[in-house]
């Protein structure tokens, strides 16, 4: 079987597609006019989703960390290795990482630099190192940031001096985007370092995901503030997660903005193939008159109509998702980074919308004129 | 036989405040196997009566009877049947679609209906009326006899009783109307149907059986 025999079994398809042909310039307007409908809405779409990815990825690292400092209604100066100890006995499944802090001036070969000092034995699990190596436990040695130590002069193995004892330097810290510890001006150095403090100057917890920190951080609430009915500030448990939270709905907002702005567009082709539609078919009355003389039913009528606005739609929608393709991997690349990502769920459902808003609002948009000829009266078709 | 038959058929327009009384109780009948011609100077109501004996338009007073079937009060939805399997029309202006070929134009009246493939006829019917080496042409390709030869093909696609003629030869020079009006002859014999023409053509009364003559809505004896 031919395609044309194919065409033929479907009448109002075949009517359509030739008069689609009539009038090549005509259709390839009313075509335009939808592609860049699509165009609009998928790729102000596929924006947002990248900005949401960028997003997502710069706050992962975050949204699983619990802050905990000494709160304002504890007696104690810091946390206690005692309530430390507590921490570890109420979340055993969350790495905890006590750390103490200070800053200090230091000077190699007459450059000087402020930095601030955390002490910590689990450096793996709060940094990252962009040359040599964070170790699990540090007991000697010291990370510094590794933009410090470019104007510094510093290389991995050389020394640096801090309260009177000099670390080597072991790794550098890698720079961090987003919010947090970003790894600027930083020095990282062994508990043993500021054993002069007792108390801890903060603890971090790290939990398995965003979810679970936000439990974590309620459990320990519950251990260390709520005395009975009284709530009291022991510790300050702070999460990231409640930022994200805020980020993504404003992201949401945003997203609906922009597509909002792109379905603008495709109101307008849908109103430009309105006119379109209406204006062939008011041309083609006297045909029209013709085809109802003859014996075409209404509904073959009105099905031949709908299936003209129907190829527009479905041409310009498929080429409309393709340009959009283009433009999605341009806007993945640019804002998340990563082109290929138009490939991932994440850019095809915008595609895809796009796609499926313009075959709606083409068929919405011929109701009208298809219902408008097929009811028009044979006789007064006929005199055109 | 008769086949359709006009019953004090009365036809009113409302035409902005006036009335417009078109068909004054006009009595009418055609049989199988005749060819009638309706005369009358422009605005007697011709058209009128053709558009309600192809069933396009509906009285206001008065019956209509297709093959001794009353289908005076019959939905718009019927109406379209009735057109589809009984009726043939040929116009002035030939009317035929642009973007089909001559054998998809004669095919037209049958195209919805995909349980029959009239492919065959529709070629079949072309060459009787002398088109067999125009099958694929578009209209733009053909003459205006050609056209409307084309047009009586598609008139006869479905087998229909009855053929209504609007001006046939209005549109062509006096060689081609008469020959048009020998194939429409031969047709009428052939096929067995009746032809209904409506005309200022003087020609057509040599081929014609019987002629009415409708003046300001009245057929004169």
């Amino acid at each position: 079987m031919t395609i044309g025999d194919l065409f033929r079994r479907v009448p109002s398809v075949q009517m359509a597609w030739r008069n689609l042909g009539r009038n090549r310039v005509r259709t390839g307007l009313a075509t335009l006019g939808i592609i860049i409908g699509v165009v609009a809405i998928a790729s102000l779409g596929m924006a947002g989703a990248a900005l949401q990815q960028q997003a997502d990825s710069n706050l992962s690292g975050l949204t699983d960390e619990i802050r905990i400092a000494s709160g304002e209604d504890s007696e104690e100066d810091g946390v206690t290795p005692g309530q430390v100890d507590k921490i570890r006995n109420v979340v055993p499944e969350a790495t905890i990482v006590p750390q103490r802090t200070n800053s200090t001036t230091i000077s190699v070969n007459n450059e000087e630099s402020i930095v601030s000092v955390t002490a910590v034995t689990d450096a793996n699990a709060l940094y990252d190192v962009s040359a040599g190596e964070a170790p699990a436990r540090l007991l000697s040695g010291a990370l510094i940031s590794s933009s410090t130590a470019q104007s510094l002069g510093l290389e991995l193995g050389d020394p640096v001096k801090f309260n009177g004892n000099l670390y080597r330097v072991r790794g550098f810290l890698a720079e961090e985007d987003g919010f947090g510890p970003s790894g600027g001006n930083e020095l990282v150095v062994p508990l043993s370092a500021l054993s002069e403090q007792d108390n801890y100057d903060s603890v971090t917890v790290i939990a398995s995901d965003g979810e679970s920190a936000i439990q974590i951080a309620d459990i320990i609430e519950q251990e260390f503030n709520q005395q009975g009915r009284k709530t009291e500030e022991i510790l300050d448990v702070s999460t990231f997660a409640s930022a994200q939270e805020n980020i993504n709905s404003f992201l949401s907002t945003l997203n609906l903005a922009l597509l909002g702005i792109g379905s603008i567009s495709l109101i307008v082709a849908s109103v430009a193939i309105l006119n379109v539609m209406l204006m062939s078919t008011i041309e083609r009355r006297g045909e029209i008159g013709v085809l109802r003389a003859v014996g075409i039913r209404r509904n073959e009528v009105l099905r031949m109509i709908l299936a003209e606005a129907g190829f527009l739609g479905l041409i310009g929608g498929t080429l409309g998702a393709v340009v959009s393709m283009g433009a999605g991997i341009i806007i993945f690349r640019f804002l998340a980074d990563n082109g290929m990502l138009v490939f991932t769920w994440r850019g095809l459902q915008h595609l895809l919308s796009g796609f499926g808003f313009a075959v709606f609002a083409s068929l919405l948009s011929g109701i009208y004129p298809a219902w408008k000829a097929a009811n028009d009266h044979p006789v007064e078709a006929l005199r055109g | 036989m008769t086949v359709i038959e006009l019953s004090d058929v009365i036809k009113r327009y409302q035409n902005g405040e006036e009335t417009v009384k078109a068909l004054k109780r006009v009595d009418f009948e055609a049989s199988l196997g005749e060819m009638v011609t309706v005369i009358g100077p422009s605005g007697s109501g011709k058209s009128t009566m053709l558009n309600i004996l192809g069933l396009l338009d509906t009285p206001t007073e008065g019956t209509v009877e297709l093959r001794n079937k009353n289908v005076t009060n019959f939905s718009e939805d019927e109406l379209t049947n009735e057109r589809r399997s009984g009726i043939g029309f040929v116009f002035q202006e030939f009317h035929l679609l642009p973007m089909l070929t001559a054998t998809e134009n004669v095919e037209l009246p049958s195209m919805w209906d995909t349980s029959v493939d009239r492919r065959d006829r529709a070629k079949e019917l072309l060459r009787r009326v002398g088109l067999g080496d125009r099958l694929s042409h578009t209209p733009d390709e053909l003459s205006g006899g050609q056209r409307q030869r084309v047009a009586i093909a598609r008139a006869l696609i479905n087998r229909p009783e009855i053929l209504l003629a609007d001006e046939p030869t209005g549109n062509l020079d006096q060689d081609t109307g008469r020959t048009i009006l020998e194939e429409l002859t031969r047709l009428k014999q052939d096929e067995n149907i009746a032809i209904i023409s409506v005309t200022h053509d003087p020609q057509l009364k040599e081929y014609t059986d019987r002629s009415v003559r409708l003046v300001d809505g009245v057929i004169q004896a």
